[in-house]
């Protein structure tokens, strides 16, 4: 085999390449990550979990919890928002003429011209309107000046936009930083049950998620979650009942003289839901989390 | 054994030996042009690679549009809305002026002065007459343009001017802005070239 040595040259090279390019170049750029900025705060992200919360996720990891939830908020875009939040003495007819004249007028405004008229059609003076939502800050910026100057207040904001944030899964997309103290991150790939990445923002309630756990269909009516009832131990009233003891209604509840009461795991698994909030804007996935006012 | 199976692998002749022809131009022009296209991808979607640029955001510029202004980086993009709305007309966005209309504003002597404020007066109460610009002569007059701008936004401008196109100076603030402005008073007169170079000293 006279070409044997150009074979091997050639396949080290190939896989040389995309161990360079998928494991050497991301674990340099990755495997070093430590706590990031958010944005407009000395705060850092992520935040370290408690010990129960980092075995939590253990507990996670042995339920399968995976296999069905996704902790992952994906995003298709991003917007600049302007809205008027005070009209002062304006008429809302006068206001309108006055803004897509200027839409018309000003050169940084013109390309938002006809979204700006759009969002006027049929306004009749309810408060916020949202005037522009688009990819350009100039117009956001400008448009808050020119309105200031004439006494509207407005409040510019950046918003993540997709149909998970649409859903009510997050403000924002995933992205590394969140999953730096998650060791093995639980991705998931099956949205059988909702996403999960933000569900210590959604669910904050230890005692919500405690029974949802035990008889998910006794907080969610549809829900199609199996039961974790070995997370439970059931037994017998004591003198006293179990401080920790679940209150559950009628038809989810042990025969009479029984008690539920989570396990360790179950406290774990809880502690752990909690901290999962990807709420912080960061660098890297930028959003307004409160108004600012112009 | 059949006899095609003779003819095709009859071993009489030695084993088959490749032989080699040059490759068709037009493999070679469609692997270049499709080798371009994908750096051109690249290029434009890929963020240079950037560990903080995830989809759907395509480059650092990008990102950077969509990042929240505050504290000093949002004076300076106010800074900027306000130079391009009120000064930037004659004085440029570039800051370099325009001939017959206004002297240049980048490396100016009259900008980059640190501890005098006499860039602070101009705007305020305008200037008339003679005025020596990086050696040259202009004879115009400019506007009380800024005295009807808040302090904030001519605090703002001001330093914006200070720190664009180069220029390196101190940064004006809305206090002392406020202090040229009651030291001017309610009906400013527009200063000479002079008057102005007396401040300095």
């Amino acid at each position: 085999m006279k070409t044997g040595f150009s074979v091997f040259l050639a396949a080290f090279v190939a896989l040389g390449a995309s161990w360079f390019g998928l494991v050497y170049g991301p674990l340099k750029q990755l495997g070093v990550a430590t706590e990031t900025k958010v944005l407009q705060s000395d705060a850092k992200w992520p935040l370290q979990r408690t010990g129960d919360a980092t075995l939590g996720l253990q507990v996670y990891r042995s339920a399968g919890c995976a296999a069905c939830h996704t902790e992952q908020v994906r995003q298709t875009g991003s917007a600049n928002v302007l809205t008027i939040t005070e009209i002062g003495s304006h008429q809302p007819a006068d206001l309108k003429g006055f803004i897509n004249s200027l839409s018309g007028s000003v050169i940084e405004l013109m390309n938002a011209s006809n979204a700006v008229a759009a969002n006027l059609a049929g306004w009749n003076g309810e408060l916020p309107k949202v005037l522009y939502s688009g990819a350009d800050d100039t117009v956001v910026s400008m448009l808050g000046d020119k309105l200031k100057a004439v006494g509207v207040k407005t409040e510019a904001r950046v918003v993540a936009t997709g149909a998970d944030i649409a859903r009510g899964w997050g403000t924002r997309q995933s992205v590394a930083a969140d999953y730096l103290y998650d060791a093995p991150v639980q991705l998931g790939n099956l949205r059988a049950g909702p996403d999960l990445a933000t569900i210590g923002v959604r669910a904050p309630d230890v005692n919500w998620q405690l029974q949802h756990l035990y008889a998910p269909r006794s907080l969610v009516k549809n829900s199609t979650m199996p039961a974790f009832r070995f997370l439970f131990a059931v037994q017998k009233i004591g003198a006293q009942p179990a401080p920790d003891a679940l209150v559950l209604p009628k038809e989810f509840a042990p025969a009479d003289g029984y008690e539920v009461v989570p396990t360790a795991e179950a406290k774990q698994l809880v502690a752990y839901l909690l901290t999962l909030k990807n709420n912080a804007p960061l660098y890297e996935a930028p959003f307004t989390p409160i108004t600012v006012a112009k | 054994m059949s006899d095609e199976n003779k003819n095709c692998c009859s071993s009489e002749t030695g084993e088959p030996t490749a032989t080699r022809s040059a490759a068709p131009m037009w493999i070679i022009v469609v692997t270049l042009a499709l080798v371009f296209a994908g750096g051109l991808f690249l290029d434009s979607h890929s963020g240079w690679f950037d560990k903080n640029v995830y989809a759907p955001y395509q480059s650092s510029a990008q990102l950077e549009a969509f990042q929240p202004k505050s504290g000093a980086a949002a004076a300076l993009a106010r800074g900027k809305a306000v130079y391009e709305s009120v000064c930037g007309i004659c004085h440029g966005s570039d800051g370099l002026g325009k001939p017959g209309q206004a002297p240049a504003l980048a490396g100016s002597e009259w900008v980059t002065c640190n501890g005098c404020n006499r860039l602070l007066h101009i705007p305020l109460a305008g200037v008339a007459g003679a005025i020596k610009v990086q050696g040259k002569d202009w004879n115009l007059n400019m506007a009380a343009m800024g005295a009807a701008l808040p302090d904030e936004d001519l605090a703002a401008v001001l330093t914006y001017i200070r720190g664009a196109w180069g220029n390196k100076a101190e940064a004006v603030t809305a206090a002392e802005v406020k202090n040229i402005r009651v030291e001017i008073g309610k009906s400013p007169q527009p200063y000479t070239g002079e008057q102005l170079l007396k401040m300095l000293e």
